[in-house]
Protein backbone atom coordinates (compact mmCIF):
# COMPACT_ATOMS: atom_id res chain seq x y z
CA UNK A 1 0.00 0.00 0.00
CA UNK A 2 1.38 3.01 -0.78
CA UNK A 3 0.99 6.65 0.82
CA UNK A 4 0.56 9.78 -0.22
CA UNK A 5 2.99 12.67 1.31
CA UNK A 6 3.50 16.03 1.37
CA UNK A 7 7.17 17.87 0.19
CA UNK A 8 7.60 21.20 0.93
CA UNK A 9 9.90 24.12 0.02
CA UNK A 10 13.01 24.07 2.98
CA UNK A 11 14.27 26.97 4.04
CA UNK A 12 15.66 29.30 1.52
CA UNK A 13 13.96 26.89 -1.08
CA UNK A 14 11.12 27.56 -4.10
CA UNK A 15 8.31 25.87 -5.26
CA UNK A 16 5.71 23.25 -3.98
CA UNK A 17 4.37 21.53 -1.59
CA UNK A 18 4.11 18.30 -4.10
CA UNK A 19 1.83 15.80 -2.77
CA UNK A 20 3.25 12.69 -3.55
CA UNK A 21 1.79 9.14 -3.84
CA UNK A 22 3.49 6.21 -5.63
CA UNK A 23 0.88 3.72 -7.71
CA UNK A 24 1.60 0.38 -8.94
CA UNK A 25 3.21 1.56 -12.43
CA UNK A 26 4.51 4.35 -11.03
CA UNK A 27 6.60 3.81 -7.47
CA UNK A 28 10.40 4.54 -7.95
CA UNK A 29 11.72 7.31 -6.06
CA UNK A 30 14.49 8.06 -8.25
CA UNK A 31 17.84 9.92 -7.15
CA UNK A 32 19.89 11.68 -9.93
CA UNK A 33 22.63 13.05 -7.74
CA UNK A 34 26.24 12.11 -9.12
CA UNK A 35 25.63 8.36 -8.25
CA UNK A 36 24.14 6.47 -4.99
CA UNK A 37 21.12 7.34 -3.76
CA UNK A 38 20.84 10.11 -0.91
CA UNK A 39 19.18 10.44 2.40
CA UNK A 40 16.01 12.15 1.31
CA UNK A 41 15.77 9.91 -1.52
CA UNK A 42 15.37 7.43 1.04
CA UNK A 43 13.44 8.53 3.27
CA UNK A 44 10.73 9.53 0.81
CA UNK A 45 11.00 5.81 -0.63
CA UNK A 46 10.33 4.68 3.30
CA UNK A 47 7.37 7.18 3.89
CA UNK A 48 5.41 6.46 1.15
CA UNK A 49 6.35 2.99 0.64
CA UNK A 50 7.87 3.36 -3.10
CA UNK A 51 11.21 1.62 -4.32
CA UNK A 52 14.13 3.42 -4.28
CA UNK A 53 16.73 3.81 -7.34
CA UNK A 54 19.98 5.33 -8.26
CA UNK A 55 19.00 7.12 -11.61
CA UNK A 56 22.48 8.17 -12.17
CA UNK A 57 24.52 4.62 -12.10
CA UNK A 58 21.33 2.99 -13.86
CA UNK A 59 18.84 3.42 -16.11
CA UNK A 60 14.91 3.92 -14.65
CA UNK A 61 12.52 4.30 -17.98
CA UNK A 62 10.15 7.48 -17.24
CA UNK A 63 6.92 6.16 -16.94
CA UNK A 64 7.59 4.50 -13.49
CA UNK A 65 8.85 7.35 -11.63
CA UNK A 66 6.99 9.10 -9.04
CA UNK A 67 9.33 11.75 -8.12
CA UNK A 68 13.06 12.81 -8.65
CA UNK A 69 15.56 14.33 -6.69
CA UNK A 70 18.25 16.12 -7.78
CA UNK A 71 21.16 18.23 -6.60
CA UNK A 72 21.00 20.83 -9.22
CA UNK A 73 22.78 24.71 -8.52
CA UNK A 74 20.72 26.09 -11.11
CA UNK A 75 22.38 24.90 -14.48
CA UNK A 76 20.94 22.12 -16.71
CA UNK A 77 19.24 19.54 -14.62
CA UNK A 78 16.36 21.18 -12.73
CA UNK A 79 14.63 22.13 -15.51
CA UNK A 80 15.27 18.45 -17.50
CA UNK A 81 12.64 16.68 -15.43
CA UNK A 82 10.00 19.48 -15.01
CA UNK A 83 9.98 20.05 -18.82
CA UNK A 84 8.51 16.17 -18.51
CA UNK A 85 6.67 17.02 -16.06
CA UNK A 86 8.24 14.95 -13.76
CA UNK A 87 7.79 15.92 -9.97
CA UNK A 88 11.34 17.12 -9.34
CA UNK A 89 12.11 17.36 -5.64
CA UNK A 90 15.89 19.51 -5.55
CA UNK A 91 18.54 19.31 -2.61
CA UNK A 92 19.96 22.88 -3.19
CA UNK A 93 17.27 26.16 -2.99
CA UNK A 94 18.00 27.11 -6.42
CA UNK A 95 14.23 28.84 -7.95
CA UNK A 96 13.62 28.91 -11.77
CA UNK A 97 16.95 29.13 -13.29
CA UNK A 98 18.94 27.89 -15.97
CA UNK A 99 18.20 27.44 -19.68
CA UNK A 100 15.03 25.77 -19.06
CA UNK A 101 13.57 27.90 -16.75
CA UNK A 102 10.06 28.51 -17.94
CA UNK A 103 9.13 25.03 -16.99
CA UNK A 104 10.22 25.02 -13.84
CA UNK A 105 6.84 25.82 -11.89
CA UNK A 106 5.31 25.63 -8.71
CA UNK A 107 3.03 22.41 -9.50
CA UNK A 108 5.96 20.50 -10.36
CA UNK A 109 8.82 21.47 -8.50
CA UNK A 110 10.10 21.62 -4.78
CA UNK A 111 13.35 22.83 -3.71
CA UNK A 112 16.19 23.39 -0.57
CA UNK A 113 14.09 20.08 0.46
CA UNK A 114 15.54 18.67 3.99
CA UNK A 115 13.60 15.52 5.66
CA UNK A 116 12.23 17.55 7.92
CA UNK A 117 9.97 19.18 5.24
CA UNK A 118 8.13 15.72 4.54
CA UNK A 119 4.68 14.47 6.09
CA UNK A 120 2.22 12.29 5.35
CA UNK A 121 -0.42 13.89 3.00
CA UNK A 122 -3.63 14.72 5.04
CA UNK A 123 -5.50 14.23 2.00
CA UNK A 124 -6.72 18.12 2.04
CA UNK A 125 -4.45 18.68 -1.39
CA UNK A 126 -4.54 17.00 -4.77
CA UNK A 127 -2.07 14.61 -5.59
CA UNK A 128 0.68 15.67 -8.22
CA UNK A 129 -0.17 13.94 -11.21
CA UNK A 130 3.18 13.29 -12.96
CA UNK A 131 3.41 12.53 -17.04
CA UNK A 132 0.78 15.36 -18.15
CA UNK A 133 2.45 15.84 -21.15
CA UNK A 134 3.62 19.53 -21.40
CA UNK A 135 1.77 22.03 -23.53
CA UNK A 136 3.16 22.03 -27.20
CA UNK A 137 3.87 25.06 -28.39
CA UNK A 138 0.67 25.62 -30.20
CA UNK A 139 1.17 26.57 -33.88
CA UNK A 140 -0.73 28.71 -35.27
CA UNK A 141 -1.63 27.76 -38.75
CA UNK A 142 -1.98 30.41 -41.46
CA UNK A 143 -5.77 29.86 -42.23
CA UNK A 144 -6.97 28.83 -45.45
CA UNK A 145 -7.28 31.83 -46.73
CA UNK A 146 -3.80 32.00 -48.56
CA UNK A 147 -4.05 33.34 -51.88
CA UNK A 148 -6.65 36.09 -51.33
CA UNK A 149 -4.59 38.19 -49.12
CA UNK A 150 -3.14 40.80 -51.09
CA UNK A 151 0.57 40.44 -51.68
CA UNK A 152 0.89 43.95 -49.79
CA UNK A 153 -0.40 42.05 -46.57
CA UNK A 154 1.57 39.22 -47.29
CA UNK A 155 4.46 40.85 -46.63
CA UNK A 156 3.46 43.19 -43.83
CA UNK A 157 3.08 39.48 -42.19
CA UNK A 158 6.51 38.08 -43.21
CA UNK A 159 8.23 41.78 -42.20
CA UNK A 160 6.10 41.66 -38.88
CA UNK A 161 7.39 37.75 -38.11
CA UNK A 162 10.51 38.66 -38.42
CA UNK A 163 10.84 41.91 -36.52
CA UNK A 164 8.74 39.60 -33.68
CA UNK A 165 11.85 36.92 -33.89
CA UNK A 166 14.36 39.64 -33.27
CA UNK A 167 12.41 41.12 -30.70
CA UNK A 168 12.08 37.75 -29.17
CA UNK A 169 15.71 36.88 -29.47
CA UNK A 170 16.26 39.90 -27.89
CA UNK A 171 13.94 39.53 -24.84
CA UNK A 172 15.77 36.12 -24.55
CA UNK A 173 19.39 37.69 -24.69
CA UNK A 174 18.84 40.16 -22.15
CA UNK A 175 17.02 37.55 -19.90
CA UNK A 176 20.37 35.44 -20.43
CA UNK A 177 22.95 38.25 -19.42
CA UNK A 178 21.17 38.71 -16.06
CA UNK A 179 20.34 35.30 -15.14
CA UNK A 180 23.63 33.92 -16.39
CA UNK A 181 26.40 36.03 -17.31
CA UNK A 182 26.36 39.26 -15.21
CA UNK A 183 25.78 36.84 -11.96
CA UNK A 184 29.16 34.40 -13.18
CA UNK A 185 30.73 38.16 -13.80
CA UNK A 186 30.16 39.65 -10.22
CA UNK A 187 31.41 35.93 -8.84
CA UNK A 188 34.76 36.08 -10.86
CA UNK A 189 35.24 39.58 -9.70
CA UNK A 190 34.87 39.28 -6.29
CA UNK A 191 37.73 36.24 -6.89
CA UNK A 192 39.90 38.05 -8.59
CA UNK A 193 39.80 40.95 -6.28
CA UNK A 194 40.85 39.08 -3.35
CA UNK A 195 43.73 37.19 -5.12
CA UNK A 196 45.10 40.18 -6.32
CA UNK A 197 44.34 42.57 -3.32
CA UNK A 198 45.71 40.07 -0.97
CA UNK A 199 48.38 38.69 -2.47
CA UNK A 200 46.70 34.94 -2.61
CA UNK A 201 47.91 35.13 -6.34
CA UNK A 202 51.35 34.49 -5.61
CA UNK A 203 50.54 31.41 -3.95
CA UNK A 204 48.12 29.80 -6.44
CA UNK A 205 50.81 30.62 -9.57
CA UNK A 206 52.92 28.00 -7.15
CA UNK A 207 50.55 25.49 -7.49
CA UNK A 208 48.36 26.16 -10.88
CA UNK A 209 51.75 27.07 -12.99
CA UNK A 210 53.47 23.49 -12.69
CA UNK A 211 50.52 21.81 -13.74
CA UNK A 212 49.21 24.24 -16.18
CA UNK A 213 52.62 25.89 -17.36
CA UNK A 214 54.25 22.78 -19.23
CA UNK A 215 52.69 19.64 -21.43
CA UNK A 216 53.14 16.99 -18.49
CA UNK A 217 51.45 18.91 -16.03
CA UNK A 218 48.20 19.20 -18.04
CA UNK A 219 48.04 15.89 -18.89
CA UNK A 220 48.26 14.80 -15.11
CA UNK A 221 45.62 17.78 -14.60
CA UNK A 222 43.40 15.91 -17.83
CA UNK A 223 44.04 12.58 -16.16
CA UNK A 224 42.47 13.44 -12.88
CA UNK A 225 40.04 15.58 -13.97
CA UNK A 226 38.42 12.30 -16.09
CA UNK A 227 38.94 9.64 -13.09
CA UNK A 228 35.42 8.40 -12.99
CA UNK A 229 34.57 8.75 -9.35
CA UNK A 230 36.08 12.44 -9.43
CA UNK A 231 34.82 13.74 -13.15
CA UNK A 232 30.98 13.39 -12.04
CA UNK A 233 31.58 15.34 -8.74
CA UNK A 234 33.42 18.71 -10.05
CA UNK A 235 31.30 19.02 -13.32
CA UNK A 236 28.07 20.55 -12.46
CA UNK A 237 27.74 23.66 -13.84
CA UNK A 238 31.51 23.58 -14.89
CA UNK A 239 31.66 26.06 -12.08
CA UNK A 240 35.06 24.36 -11.16
CA UNK A 241 36.43 24.41 -14.69
CA UNK A 242 35.32 28.23 -14.84
CA UNK A 243 37.33 29.09 -11.98
CA UNK A 244 40.72 27.22 -12.61
CA UNK A 245 39.85 28.63 -15.80
CA UNK A 246 39.74 32.14 -14.56
CA UNK A 247 42.94 31.23 -12.50
CA UNK A 248 44.50 30.08 -15.25
CA UNK A 249 43.82 32.87 -17.00
CA UNK A 250 45.34 35.57 -13.65
CA UNK A 251 48.36 33.38 -14.29
CA UNK A 252 48.84 34.11 -18.46
CA UNK A 253 48.42 37.66 -17.96
CA UNK A 254 50.70 38.17 -15.57
CA UNK A 255 53.57 35.87 -17.48
CA UNK A 256 54.14 32.91 -15.35
CA UNK A 257 52.31 31.11 -17.82
CA UNK A 258 53.49 31.29 -21.35
CA UNK A 259 50.13 32.63 -23.48
CA UNK A 260 50.39 29.49 -26.38
CA UNK A 261 49.81 27.03 -23.55
CA UNK A 262 46.47 28.93 -23.45
CA UNK A 263 45.28 26.75 -26.08
CA UNK A 264 45.80 22.93 -24.68
CA UNK A 265 44.73 24.28 -20.88
CA UNK A 266 41.40 25.01 -22.34
CA UNK A 267 40.98 21.05 -23.02
CA UNK A 268 42.96 20.38 -19.79
CA UNK A 269 40.86 21.75 -17.36
CA UNK A 270 38.15 20.54 -18.78
CA UNK A 271 38.25 16.81 -18.92
CA UNK A 272 35.29 15.93 -16.75
CA UNK A 273 32.93 18.44 -19.16
CA UNK A 274 29.14 16.69 -18.40
CA UNK A 275 30.29 13.91 -16.87
CA UNK A 276 27.94 14.07 -14.11
CA UNK A 277 25.06 14.81 -16.37
CA UNK A 278 25.67 11.23 -18.89
CA UNK A 279 22.31 10.02 -17.16
CA UNK A 280 20.38 12.84 -17.90
CA UNK A 281 22.00 13.88 -21.46
CA UNK A 282 20.72 10.56 -22.03
CA UNK A 283 17.60 10.46 -21.55
CA UNK A 284 17.05 13.57 -23.64
CA UNK A 285 18.21 11.92 -26.19
CA UNK A 286 15.33 9.25 -25.68
CA UNK A 287 17.99 6.26 -24.77
CA UNK A 288 16.40 3.22 -23.26
CA UNK A 289 17.29 2.74 -19.50
CA UNK A 290 19.82 -0.19 -20.98
CA UNK A 291 21.56 2.30 -22.35
CA UNK A 292 21.89 4.61 -19.63
CA UNK A 293 23.51 1.56 -17.94
CA UNK A 294 25.92 1.21 -20.07
CA UNK A 295 26.58 4.28 -21.59
CA UNK A 296 27.38 6.49 -17.97
CA UNK A 297 30.48 4.13 -17.61
CA UNK A 298 31.64 4.09 -21.21
CA UNK A 299 31.28 8.24 -21.26
CA UNK A 300 33.45 8.15 -17.88
CA UNK A 301 36.00 5.49 -19.40
CA UNK A 302 36.23 7.11 -22.63
CA UNK A 303 37.45 10.20 -20.51
CA UNK A 304 40.63 8.48 -19.17
CA UNK A 305 41.78 8.23 -22.70
CA UNK A 306 40.48 11.05 -24.72
CA UNK A 307 41.27 13.67 -21.88
CA UNK A 308 45.05 13.10 -21.77
CA UNK A 309 44.69 12.66 -25.47
CA UNK A 310 42.85 16.52 -26.31
CA UNK A 311 45.62 17.95 -24.04
CA UNK A 312 48.08 16.15 -26.50
CA UNK A 313 46.24 17.73 -29.87
CA UNK A 314 45.27 20.81 -28.85
CA UNK A 315 49.49 21.63 -27.47
CA UNK A 316 50.53 20.11 -31.47
CA UNK A 317 47.75 22.95 -32.41
CA UNK A 318 49.18 25.42 -30.19
CA UNK A 319 52.07 26.07 -32.42
CA UNK A 320 49.77 27.71 -35.19
CA UNK A 321 49.07 30.56 -32.31
CA UNK A 322 51.07 33.83 -33.29
CA UNK A 323 52.03 33.91 -30.17
CA UNK B 1 44.05 54.55 14.64
CA UNK B 2 46.27 54.36 12.07
CA UNK B 3 46.54 50.96 12.01
CA UNK B 4 42.78 50.55 11.70
CA UNK B 5 42.76 52.86 8.84
CA UNK B 6 44.93 50.55 7.09
CA UNK B 7 43.28 47.80 7.51
CA UNK B 8 40.15 49.25 6.24
CA UNK B 9 41.72 50.61 3.32
CA UNK B 10 42.99 47.68 2.81
CA UNK B 11 39.80 45.83 2.77
CA UNK B 12 38.39 47.96 0.47
CA UNK B 13 41.11 47.98 -1.71
CA UNK B 14 40.14 44.21 -2.34
CA UNK B 15 36.66 45.40 -3.74
CA UNK B 16 37.86 48.36 -5.69
CA UNK B 17 39.83 46.11 -7.61
CA UNK B 18 37.25 43.36 -8.04
CA UNK B 19 34.74 46.25 -9.12
CA UNK B 20 37.49 47.47 -11.84
CA UNK B 21 37.44 44.04 -12.99
CA UNK B 22 33.89 44.03 -13.16
CA UNK B 23 33.68 47.25 -15.16
CA UNK B 24 35.95 45.57 -17.73
CA UNK B 25 33.98 42.79 -17.92
CA UNK B 26 30.55 44.46 -18.36
CA UNK B 27 31.93 46.80 -20.65
CA UNK B 28 34.43 45.13 -22.91
CA UNK B 29 32.69 42.14 -23.33
CA UNK B 30 28.90 42.56 -22.57
CA UNK B 31 27.87 44.91 -25.74
CA UNK B 32 29.23 42.44 -28.30
CA UNK B 33 27.94 39.10 -26.60
CA UNK B 34 24.30 40.89 -26.48
CA UNK B 35 24.10 41.61 -29.88
CA UNK B 36 25.51 38.95 -31.14
CA UNK B 37 23.45 36.53 -29.24
CA UNK B 38 20.69 38.40 -30.29
CA UNK B 39 21.38 38.07 -33.90
CA UNK B 40 22.16 33.87 -33.38
CA UNK B 41 19.21 33.41 -31.67
CA UNK B 42 16.78 35.19 -34.15
CA UNK B 43 18.69 33.37 -37.02
CA UNK B 44 17.72 29.92 -35.48
CA UNK B 45 14.54 30.85 -34.80
CA UNK B 46 13.95 31.92 -38.82
CA UNK B 47 15.42 28.80 -39.87
CA UNK B 48 13.18 27.13 -37.65
CA UNK B 49 13.15 23.54 -36.20
CA UNK B 50 11.91 21.32 -38.73
CA UNK B 51 14.65 21.82 -41.27
CA UNK B 52 16.78 21.66 -38.45
CA UNK B 53 15.40 18.30 -37.53
CA UNK B 54 15.41 16.38 -41.32
CA UNK B 55 18.87 17.57 -41.77
CA UNK B 56 19.93 15.91 -38.30
CA UNK B 57 18.19 12.61 -38.97
CA UNK B 58 20.40 12.71 -42.65
CA UNK B 59 23.62 13.39 -40.90
CA UNK B 60 23.06 10.68 -38.10
CA UNK B 61 23.68 7.95 -40.84
CA UNK B 62 27.31 8.24 -41.57
CA UNK B 63 29.83 8.56 -38.59
CA UNK B 64 31.81 10.52 -39.88
CA UNK B 65 29.15 13.66 -39.62
CA UNK B 66 27.72 11.87 -36.31
CA UNK B 67 30.44 13.20 -34.41
CA UNK B 68 31.67 16.41 -36.45
CA UNK B 69 28.57 17.94 -38.22
CA UNK B 70 25.95 16.60 -35.87
CA UNK B 71 26.98 17.33 -32.48
CA UNK B 72 28.03 20.79 -33.70
CA UNK B 73 24.86 21.78 -35.15
CA UNK B 74 23.13 20.43 -32.13
CA UNK B 75 25.10 22.51 -30.08
CA UNK B 76 24.43 25.74 -32.34
CA UNK B 77 21.03 25.60 -32.62
CA UNK B 78 19.77 24.07 -29.70
CA UNK B 79 22.61 25.36 -27.34
CA UNK B 80 23.27 23.49 -24.20
CA UNK B 81 21.19 21.08 -22.70
CA UNK B 82 18.78 20.63 -25.44
CA UNK B 83 21.11 19.73 -27.94
CA UNK B 84 21.44 16.38 -26.20
CA UNK B 85 17.83 15.71 -27.65
CA UNK B 86 19.61 15.64 -31.00
CA UNK B 87 20.67 11.65 -29.75
CA UNK B 88 16.41 10.75 -30.06
CA UNK B 89 17.77 10.63 -34.14
CA UNK B 90 20.33 7.95 -33.46
CA UNK B 91 20.06 4.03 -32.98
CA UNK B 92 20.43 2.90 -29.07
CA UNK B 93 23.96 1.95 -29.42
CA UNK B 94 25.56 4.96 -30.24
CA UNK B 95 23.47 7.58 -27.98
CA UNK B 96 26.47 7.41 -25.47
CA UNK B 97 28.70 8.12 -27.79
CA UNK B 98 26.94 11.31 -29.66
CA UNK B 99 26.20 12.97 -26.16
CA UNK B 100 29.81 12.45 -25.33
CA UNK B 101 30.85 14.07 -28.59
CA UNK B 102 27.90 16.70 -28.24
CA UNK B 103 28.87 17.79 -24.55
CA UNK B 104 32.40 17.88 -24.97
CA UNK B 105 31.56 20.58 -28.02
CA UNK B 106 29.49 22.97 -25.40
CA UNK B 107 32.71 25.10 -24.44
CA UNK B 108 34.77 24.66 -27.25
CA UNK B 109 31.77 26.68 -29.53
CA UNK B 110 31.68 29.30 -26.70
CA UNK B 111 34.81 31.02 -28.44
CA UNK B 112 33.16 31.83 -31.61
CA UNK B 113 29.25 31.70 -30.57
CA UNK B 114 28.92 32.24 -27.08
CA UNK B 115 25.08 31.80 -27.49
CA UNK B 116 25.72 28.07 -27.30
CA UNK B 117 26.16 27.66 -23.45
CA UNK B 118 26.29 31.01 -22.15
CA UNK B 119 25.75 30.44 -18.69
CA UNK B 120 29.24 28.97 -19.13
CA UNK B 121 31.44 31.56 -20.21
CA UNK B 122 34.17 31.47 -17.97
CA UNK B 123 36.01 28.13 -19.25
CA UNK B 124 36.98 30.21 -22.24
CA UNK B 125 36.63 33.28 -21.13
CA UNK B 126 38.38 33.26 -18.06
CA UNK B 127 42.07 32.25 -20.03
CA UNK B 128 41.05 34.28 -22.45
CA UNK B 129 41.08 37.21 -20.47
CA UNK B 130 45.00 36.57 -19.63
CA UNK B 131 45.53 36.45 -23.48
CA UNK B 132 44.23 39.77 -23.77
CA UNK B 133 45.63 41.19 -20.93
CA UNK B 134 49.08 40.86 -22.75
CA UNK B 135 48.02 42.49 -25.76
CA UNK B 136 47.02 39.90 -27.96
CA UNK B 137 43.74 39.58 -29.61
CA UNK B 138 41.63 36.25 -29.17
CA UNK B 139 40.94 35.76 -32.92
CA UNK B 140 43.39 32.76 -33.63
CA UNK B 141 42.65 31.09 -29.73
CA UNK B 142 38.72 30.83 -30.78
CA UNK B 143 39.34 29.56 -34.16
CA UNK B 144 41.81 27.21 -32.58
CA UNK B 145 39.61 26.28 -29.84
CA UNK B 146 36.81 25.02 -32.28
CA UNK B 147 38.72 23.50 -34.29
CA UNK B 148 40.64 21.32 -32.26
CA UNK B 149 37.21 20.64 -30.51
CA UNK B 150 36.15 19.50 -33.73
CA UNK B 151 38.37 17.44 -33.53
CA UNK B 152 38.92 15.78 -30.16
CA UNK B 153 35.00 15.35 -30.13
CA UNK B 154 35.60 13.42 -33.44
CA UNK B 155 37.81 11.18 -31.52
CA UNK B 156 36.03 10.60 -28.46
CA UNK B 157 32.50 9.59 -30.50
CA UNK B 158 34.50 7.18 -31.91
CA UNK B 159 36.45 5.79 -28.54
CA UNK B 160 33.20 6.05 -26.76
CA UNK B 161 31.27 4.32 -29.45
CA UNK B 162 33.95 1.35 -29.06
CA UNK B 163 33.37 1.12 -25.24
CA UNK B 164 29.39 1.25 -25.24
CA UNK B 165 29.83 -1.87 -28.00
CA UNK B 166 32.27 -3.90 -25.84
CA UNK B 167 30.25 -2.78 -22.49
CA UNK B 168 26.97 -4.06 -24.64
CA UNK B 169 28.50 -7.53 -25.49
CA UNK B 170 29.52 -7.72 -22.16
CA UNK B 171 26.07 -7.63 -20.63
Amino acid sequence: MYKAIKISAGRGGWGGPLVIQPTDEKNMIVSVTGGGIDGLTKKIAEMTGGTAGDGFSTGIPEDKIAVVIIDCGGTARCGVYPKKRIPTVNLMQTGPSGPLAKYITEDIYVSGVKPENLSYADGSEPVTAPGITEKEDTKVKEDGSSGKQSILIRIGKAVGGVVGKFFQAGRDTIDMVIRHILPFMAFVSVIIGIINGTGLGNIIAKGISPLAGNLIGMIILSFICAIPVISPIIGPGAVIAQIVGVLVGEQIGAGNIKPAMALPALFAIDAQVGGDFVPVGLALGEAEPETINVGVPAVLFSRMITGPLAVVIAWLASFLLPY
Amino acid sequence: MNALAKAAEWFINLFNLGGQNFMGLVTGIIPTLVVLITFVNALIALIGQEKMDKFAAGCSKFFLLRYTVLPVLSMFILCNPMAYTFGRFLEEKYKPAFYDSAVSFCHPITGLFPHANAGELFVYLGIAQGITALGYSLGALAILYFIVGVVVILIRGIVTERLTLLFMKRR
